[in-house]
């Protein structure tokens, strides 16, 4: 009964984990570019989510419809205006520029929101589900879902669209796709936007259950580098995969160990990983 | 032309290895001093503060609290040094929430930027390292956000403290659940792994034990956490009648959410140290009822000083007027800290380190703070904690009886 509570809170805490990752892994997959704005794209998203709802009483749900065409522009113009010009340098080139844009972003927002802790309090507040013995927060159920609608978006639109194909080609072999006509330089633009895209509405859904601060961002960034390295780059069910394990593993983890070691075991199981499986579980040189 | 596809991908480095590497060959370098202003007839004080990295937000609270000071002073054209007013200047080093490089700021202060005193960094940790800075060159420091009794048992006659010990917190909680409370007998304690949170935790594990109160549950979480459900989960199984989290904001809403969550009520919740600071009231919003919680300094306290800002209405006042939001111990201990400096000199009359070393050792007075007369280490004696709670989305304070406002009262959903 107990371990069946544990499981749940893992389980949930994992698509969230996941909804963290997936752009991430999308954009480290396909560009190359280890993105180190990612946390920061999150934590501005919940401050959307928080400025919608306390401004203009937009529901985060809704609220996503704004955040996903906002950051997909804001994402598309980045990798189009900046980081393009340096995407065929060394990893840590673009390693350095994601880093040295990131410090920006989140001293502007230091600037603008303070480090003042926020909350989004949804009123009337959603609840808990109760499945027997077995309690559910809503809200966390709604992002997981919500979550896991938008990770399977994604993978649809890789798998099914014009756009989504490109980048899986570019991601296969980039020299192939540039003689098979596809435009790298806008499909590198368009992951990039996808990646962004994916933080914001993580940032949005996430805004409902975690205290919003700039200081959040490394943080999200640590869970994104754990999930990618678990479920393997560039994969979206790989992300989702990751997440849950890392969920899960803490949960349990926490309760055998206690809290205190929760970080310690999913870097561990990080460092595990880097060096047994540093493809991930189901992460392939190919993508899709 | 002919393409010929390549039979395997084109081998592309391992990112995750490289990103790891290159990532720990990074770490963010910004460290300012704040420019300085060269005059005669300034009293320059060094101030290092955690401007950024992690603890960022006390650093701007400890600025805020000596920056009203100074410039309250400066309005009244300075300190009185033996009948000659001189204008006040803090000089601001920024260590990066870095322990090592507060040492180092701390020597720089002195040594290159030639302050006359100093305000110790941030917290007990940084204040005990750079403490052995000040006392070597016989600096005159005041720490205005180190507790723990550690830091002033090291035989050192430079450092002074305006906080207390942290059983000064928790054991007048305990004597107010236990007065109101006789039913309460099952304690769980859940901590941040971190100097303060932890410390305060162990003490109030001690001063539970020593009222025959039973600790169930008593956990630690590391720093960066961002689900508190399993540790919930097994405190909810032991059914507490008295929660007792520690941590930062942050941490404190997010338990407070989660508890929430798996529907954990309790008679008593007692959180420090986030229902002192008004964001935490804000991001908690109704959850926050009924929680208490104690510190060094609350608004609502009612005391009459003799020190430039007289009595705590009017420096929340004056703090209100200048930074658009209500002071909380934080600030207040920053700027008590200038104003207890002021008054040394005074009385002095000379900026002689040793005199106002001495001055300040024997001091006894009456301030906005409360009354300030430090023990034979160095950290302030006089001073009681307000015990207070968040009733109706407002902070009462219960305890003493000489500022109290109301009950303490019971039951936290």
């Amino acid at each position: 009964m107990f371990a069946l509570q544990i499981l749940t809170n893992g389980l949930v805490l994992g698509c969230l984990y996941a909804c963290i990752a997936a752009g991430f892994s999308l954009v480290w997959g396909v560009l190359n570019v280890i993105n180190l704005m990612h946390g920061t794209f999150i934590v501005l998203g919940s401050y959307l989510a928080w400025a919608a709802y306390n401004g203009l009483g937009l529901a985060p749900w809704v609220a996503l419809l704004v955040a996903a065409p906002l950051f997909f522009g804001f994402g598309w113009l980045l990798q189009r205006g900046v980081l393009n010009r340096v995407i065929a340098a060394p990893v840590l080139v673009t390693l350095t520029l994601t880093f040295g844009l990131d410090l920006m972003l989140n001293n502007a927002m230091l600037l603008a929101f303070k480090a003042d802790y926020r909350k989004l309090i949804l009123e009337p507040p959603l609840g808990t589900l109760e499945l027997g013995p077995v309690l559910v927060p809503i809200d966390r159920v709604l992002a997981m879902v919500l979550a896991l609608a938008l990770t399977g978006a994604l993978w649809l639109i890789l798998r099914r669209s014009r756009v989504g194909r490109a980048i899986v080609a570019v991601r296969l072999d980039r020299d192939a796709a540039t003689l098979m006509g596809v435009d790298v330089k806008s499909i590198y633009a368009s992951a990039f936007a996808f990646g962004a895209a994916m933080a914001g509405c993580a940032g949005v859904l996430l805004a409902m259950i975690f205290p919003i601060s700039p200081l959040a961002s490394g943080a999200y960034l640590g869970k994104a580098f754990v999930v990618c390295v678990l479920g393997g780059l560039g994969s979206v069910p790989g992300a989702v995969l990751g997440g849950l394990v890392l969920g899960i593993v803490e949960s349990f983890g926490a309760m055998a160990f206690g809290p205190e070691h929760a970080v310690t075991l999913s870097f561990g199981l990080l460092i595990l990983f880097l060096v047994f499986r540093p493809q991930g579980l189901i992460g392939r040189r190919g993508f899709e | 032309m002919t393409g010929t596809r390549p039979s395997t991908p084109r081998p592309t480095p391992s990112p995750s290895r490289r990103a790891l590497t290159a990532a720990a060959a990074l770490s963010p370098l910004l460290s300012l001093p704040v420019a300085r202003a060269q005059g005669q007839g300034t009293i320059r004080f060094g101030a290092p503060l955690p401007v950024t990295g992690a603890l960022a937000p006390e650093a701007v609270k400890q600025q805020q609290g000596y920056d009203l000071w100074a410039e309250t002073v400066n309005k009244t054209g300075g300190i009185s040094v033996g009948g000659r007013k001189m204008k006040v200047e803090i000089v601001y080093a920024d260590y990066q929430s870095n322990t090592p490089r507060a040492v180092q700021a701390t020597e720089r202060l002195i040594t290159q930027d030639k302050v006359d005193f100093m305000f110790a960094p941030f917290g007990s940790g940084a204040a005990k390292a750079a403490s052995t800075v000040s006392e070597r060159y016989q600096v005159p420091t005041i720490a205005a956000t180190a507790s723990s009794a550690q830091v002033y048992d090291q035989g050192y006659k430079y450092l002074f403290g305006t906080f207390t010990p942290n059983e000064t917190l928790t054991e007048p909680l305990s004597d107010i659940v236990r007065a109101k409370a006789p039913g309460v007998q099952r304690v769980a304690i859940l901590a941040r792994n971190d100097l303060f949170p932890l410390a305060i935790a162990q003490e109030m594990e001690k001063s539970a034990k020593a009222r025959g109160l039973n600790v169930v549950f008593f956990e630690k979480y590391a720093i960066n956490t961002m689900d508190h459900s399993a540790a919930l989960a097994q405190m909810k199984a032991v059914s507490p009648h008295w929660i007792f989290a520690t941590g930062y904001i942050n941490d404190l809403v997010l338990i407070k959410k989660q508890m929430a969550d798996q529907k954990i009520e309790a008679p008593v919740v007692t959180m420090v140290a986030g229902p002192a600071y008004k964001e935490f009231v804000d991001a908690a919003g109704k959850g926050a009822e009924n929680i208490s919680s104690a510190s060094w300094w609350h608004p609502a306290a009612r005391y009459k000083g003799t020190d430039l800002f007289g009595t705590t209405e009017n420096y929340v006042k004056l703090f209100r007027e200048r930074f658009k939001e209500d002071p909380d111990y934080g600030h207040a201990s920053a700027s008590v800290s200038g104003a207890l400096f002021q008054m040394a000199i005074e009385k002095a009359g000379t900026l002689d380190k040793q005199k106002v070393r001495d001055t300040l050792a024997a001091m006894n007075v009456q301030t906005f703070w409360g009354p300030v007369k430090f023990g034979p280490t160095g950290q302030i004696s006089s001073l009681e904690p307000p015990v207070f709670q968040i009733q109706g989305g407002k902070t009462v304070v219960v305890h003493p009886a000489s500022i109290k406002q109301g009950e303490f009262k019971l039951g936290v959903k």
